[in-house]
């Protein structure tokens, strides 16, 4: 066995497997959208199991509350303030030097997925895209890229004791027609996630990890449940991927397949039977997100058409100004990645947040009104 | 064999229902069963309900391992020891 391959000898052992597999998880480029609980699990498994490029994609920073289920942080990654995604980066490089990471600070939206997932520079279409989400909104827009551009997509949601995962194999051609994709050829591709889940669950409706919390556990097995997938897809074994979705509580002890194969057939998805791309058309999606866990807002204050805004050049924000002029409010740290600053404003605290991709994060409020109302007096908008 | 099926309730709704995880109820259509959880637990039907007859989007609703979209929706038949699972989209991570 030739050198490189000798750290993946157990799974090489595998029937289906073998070094071909193993030859295969090495060429592939996966991009992993969000580096949270799900997100950490996935590219430290990814990574371990030799997968040759991720691309890891997430807009936050690591908090304390993180660590109880995030595995790939610690906490000099809290007392440094380091990006999720950068702390991901570098802690793969001393687990699997033969694995390439492209670290992304930023949040992923309508005007950004399609690059990340088929024209990131050096990188190109990737042959996977993982779900490391943490909203429905950014899952509805991965399906849609993944579905407009032939890319698997493997579903993943926790909260709580419960989780679900779901692997798309997407149909690429009308109704009727076959696509040139192996799965398709293979008769092997599955319902797209708005065939399952027509809609998002309205904001306040469902639990979130603030009301709800959640145990590691849950967001452990589901986010390795997605891997075993993953690793079935890049190894090219697709009579072996579930055309089931995961259910699971974890506290009742109840672990479902619930069948959803039919739903291509009975439904009239507008996503992958219309091929009509909602979400990346920012049809539907918002500027401002309440962010699962946290009592905060983010701003994404990007121009949809505006590729030089703040976000483009990634540096226009000046947080030794900024950073001046919150001084006199509370404390203010800042590094090259992010600017921190607590205000009390209205006899309220709040915890401000900058990145110098033109993003905020203000911790404090769920209302979007009042973050903008913040940003606005302390930064300006 | 009982002439009940059971009704596993999601975290997300046990609230409504006593926090009880799941339910022995007894009907001859998914329609009957949940109407039947309906009246007895009306804050719970709110959440579950769209409209009238029409279940909310992001819900799903499977009879054993099966949607009941691909079988007669609210009218598909149960008998007694089927399990009927309530299923939100689920959205952390």
């Amino acid at each position: 066995m030739s050198q490189d391959l000798e750290r993946y000898h157990r799974q090489m052992l595998l029937p289906g497997f073998g070094e071909t597999g193993q030859r295969r998880l090495m060429d592939a480029k996966v991009l992993v959208v969000g580096c949270g609980a799900l997100g950490t699990v996935i590219a430290n498994m990814l990574a371990r199991a030799g997968v040759g490029h991720l691309v890891i994609v997430d807009r936050d920073f690591i908090e304390i509350t993180n660590l109880q289920r995030q595995v790939l942080f610690d906490e000099s990654d809290v007392t440094e303030g380091i990006p999720k995604a950068e702390a991901a980066k570098r802690k793969i490089a001393g687990i699997n030097s033969q694995v390439t990471v492209e670290a992304i600070v930023d949040d992923v939206n309508h005007t950004n997925i399609e690059k990340l997932a088929t024209g990131l520079e050096g990188v190109g279409k990737v042959d996977l895209i993982m779900d490391g989400v943490d909203n429905f909104e950014t899952r509805y827009l991965a399906n849609d890229v993944a579905v407009k551009h032939g890319i698997p997509y493997i579903y993943g949601g926790a909260v709580g004791t419960v989780g679900a995962s779901y692997a798309i194999l997407p149909h690429t051609a009308p109704p009727g027609e076959t696509g040139d994709t192996p799965w398709e050829k293979a008769e092997r591709a599955t319902p797209c996630l708005r065939c399952i889940f027509e809609q998002a669950p309205p904001p306040g409706v469902n639990p979130t990890c603030d009301t709800a919390g959640v145990i590691g556990p849950a967001v452990s097995i589901v986010a390795n449940y997605q891997v075993a997938e993953a690793l079935k897809v890049l190894t090219g074994n697709l009579d072996a991927v579930s055309q089931t979705m995961l259910n699971i509580d974890l506290w009742a002890n109840v672990f479902k397949q619930f069948k959803v194969a039919r739903a291509y057939d009975v439904g009239e998805c507008e996503c992958c039977k219309k091929r009509n791309f909602e979400f990346l058309d920012g049809k539907f999606g918002s500027s401002t997100t309440t962010l699962c866990g946290r009592n905060a807002v983010q701003l994404n204050l990007k121009s949809a058409d505006d590729d030089s805004s703040a976000a483009g050049n990634g540096h226009k924000l000046d947080f030794t100004e900024i950073a001046k002029r919150l001084e006199a409010h509370g404390r203010v740290t800042a590094n090259k990645f992010m600017l921190r600053a607590d205000i009390t404003d209205n006899g309220e605290p709040y915890e401000l947040t900058l990145f110098n991709d033109g993003r905020a994060i203000v911790k404090g409020t769920k209302h979007a009104n009042v973050a903008k109302s913040i940003y606005a007096k302390y930064v300006g908008a | 064999m009982s002439d009940t099926v059971t009704v596993r309730i999601p975290t997300a709704l046990r609230p409504q229902v006593g926090d009880q995880e799941s339910l022995e109820v007894a009907g001859g259509t998914v329609a009957d069963v949940l109407g039947s959880l309906n009246s007895q637990y009306p804050e719970f039907g709110k959440r579950l309900y769209k409209a009238q007859g029409e279940l909310n989007r992001f819900i799903n609703v499977y009879v054993n391992d099966e949607d009941i979209r691909f079988m007669d929706n609210l009218a598909t038949a149960l008998k007694g020891g089927d399990e009927v699972s309530i299923v939100p989209a689920i959205a952390g991570g």
